[in-house]
């Protein structure tokens, strides 16, 4: 049964991936981190990327009532030279995590990334 | 993201930056909470006002309660607590880790700061669930400065914080998150937005700015202030204020401030926005 340590490692197969990290977005904690970070600061990526599901967790537009699955499942943004993914944890228990996922841009392949990313944030929670 | 607001008090980190520093083991109990260190380093927070791993864990159906209490008999002095809830097939070490961390940092919100002189150090004292993953004293300031960044963005309406929570019925379904619809479903205008996160295991941290937001939209009572004086509307004119008589019989009205109004570089405006917003507190 894999810990956050050896799912960010898994991670790290992943095609074009170039850092992954496990965060707290309500804090910007980083739970655990893999491989490189933008600017070589994990810190500062999870800050930042905090910020941004904070805007999109605060917010009932993207949260809408009637669907029986989990509200919000992946953020994908798209930079000049690489993706950043944001995949949503979602646990029995009460927690503000997510899964991020830094790819090279020309060595990636998005589509594969998130269904990877989906299958690890499976894994890490699955009993 | 853009709205100046007041920076957080500043932190008196100089314990547990020493404690860090001086790598120690053992547990520090401060008024609102109690933290285990190893090597320096924080692997559990207790706070009466935050549920902690069990609370969470039982709420959650992962866990029986009497098998938590078994844990804990079990774990005795080994300290592997832990290890044992995931060995019994309860939950994932991905699930421990995360609902631990999760535990610990609400736990951190309302153990900090430590004020010195009201605390007390026990060397070499263990918790019963053992190290799951530490956390450095700096990453856990910085989150918790974070956090309470956010709270105090909502200050105007924290008489909500510890007032019985009390729907208020609207006519038009108001737009909130699956969160606070359970909050508001679980608010029977008895147990205030701490008991509700107790109840339900869940952060009272994130309890407490789901209760603000849901005031600051009308959708949660807030409790009247001791003295009938008039409230002033933020962003409201003076010239175009209504009377205050016309307002009293009504619950107030209180509006998030609009973030184009206040989202300025300049430190003079900066400032009188905060005056006026600690001004507004004191009516």
């Amino acid at each position: 049964m894999p810990g956050i340590d050896q799912v960010l490692f898994r991670a790290m197969g992943i095609p074009g991936v170039l850092g992954a990290g496990l965060i707290d977005w309500t804090s910007g904690l980083t739970l655990g981190t893999a491989g490189q970070a933008p600017h070589g600061d994990h810190d500062a990526a999870a800050a930042d990327t905090a910020d941004v599901v904070q805007a999109v967790t605060r917010n009932a537009t993207f949260d809408t009532e009637g669907t029986g699955g989990p509200a919000l499942e992946d953020l994908i943004i798209t930079a000049a030279g690489s993706y950043h993914l944001i995949r949503f944890v979602h646990t029995a228990f009460d927690s503000q995590t997510y899964l991020y996922l830094w790819l090279d841009r020309s060595q990636a392949n998005l589509a594969v990334a998130r269904l990877r990313l989906r299958d690890l944030a499976a894994e890490l929670v699955a009993s | 993201m853009g709205l100046p607001i007041s920076p957080p008090p500043a932190a008196p980190a100089g314990l547990l930056d020493r404690f860090a520093a001086e790598r120690v083991t053992g547990a520090l109990s401060g008024p609102h909470g109690c933290f285990y260190f190893l090597d320096g380093a924080v692997y559990c927070i207790e706070s009466t006002a935050a549920p902690g791993l069990g609370s969470r864990l039982t709420a959650a159906g992962k866990v029986p309660p009497q098998g938590w209490e078994y844990a804990a008999e079990a774990a005795g002095d080994r300290r592997t607590g832990g290890r044992f809830l995931v060995e019994e097939g309860w939950l994932t070490q991905g699930e421990l880790e995360i609902c631990h961390l999760a535990a610990l940092l609400d736990a951190a919100f309302f153990a900090l700061p430590l004020l010195p002189g009201a605390t007390s150090f026990t060397p070499g004292t263990a918790h019963w669930l053992g190290v799951i993953r530490p956390v450095s004293t700096t990453a856990l300031l910085q989150a918790t400065a974070r956090r309470r960044a956010l709270l105090d963005r909502l200050q105007p309406w924290a008489a909500a914080d510890t007032s019985p929570v009390i729907p208020v019925g609207t006519r038009i379904p108001a737009a909130t998150t699956r969160r606070q619809r359970r909050l508001l479903d679980h608010a029977d205008g008895r147990h205030t937005p701490y008991e509700l996160a107790r109840a339900l295991g869940e952060s009272a941290f994130a309890t407490l700015l789901d209760i603000r937001l849901l005031a600051a939209a009308g959708l949660v009572q807030i409790p009247p202030p001791p003295t009938p004086l008039p409230r002033r509307r933020p962003g409201a004119c003076l010239d175009g204020a209504p009377a205050p008589a016309a307002v009293e019989h009504t619950a107030p009205v209180r509006q998030l401030p609009l973030p184009d109004v206040f989202d300025t570089a300049d430190p003079t405006i900066a400032l009188l926005v905060r005056l006026r917003t600690a001004l507004e507190e004191e009516l």
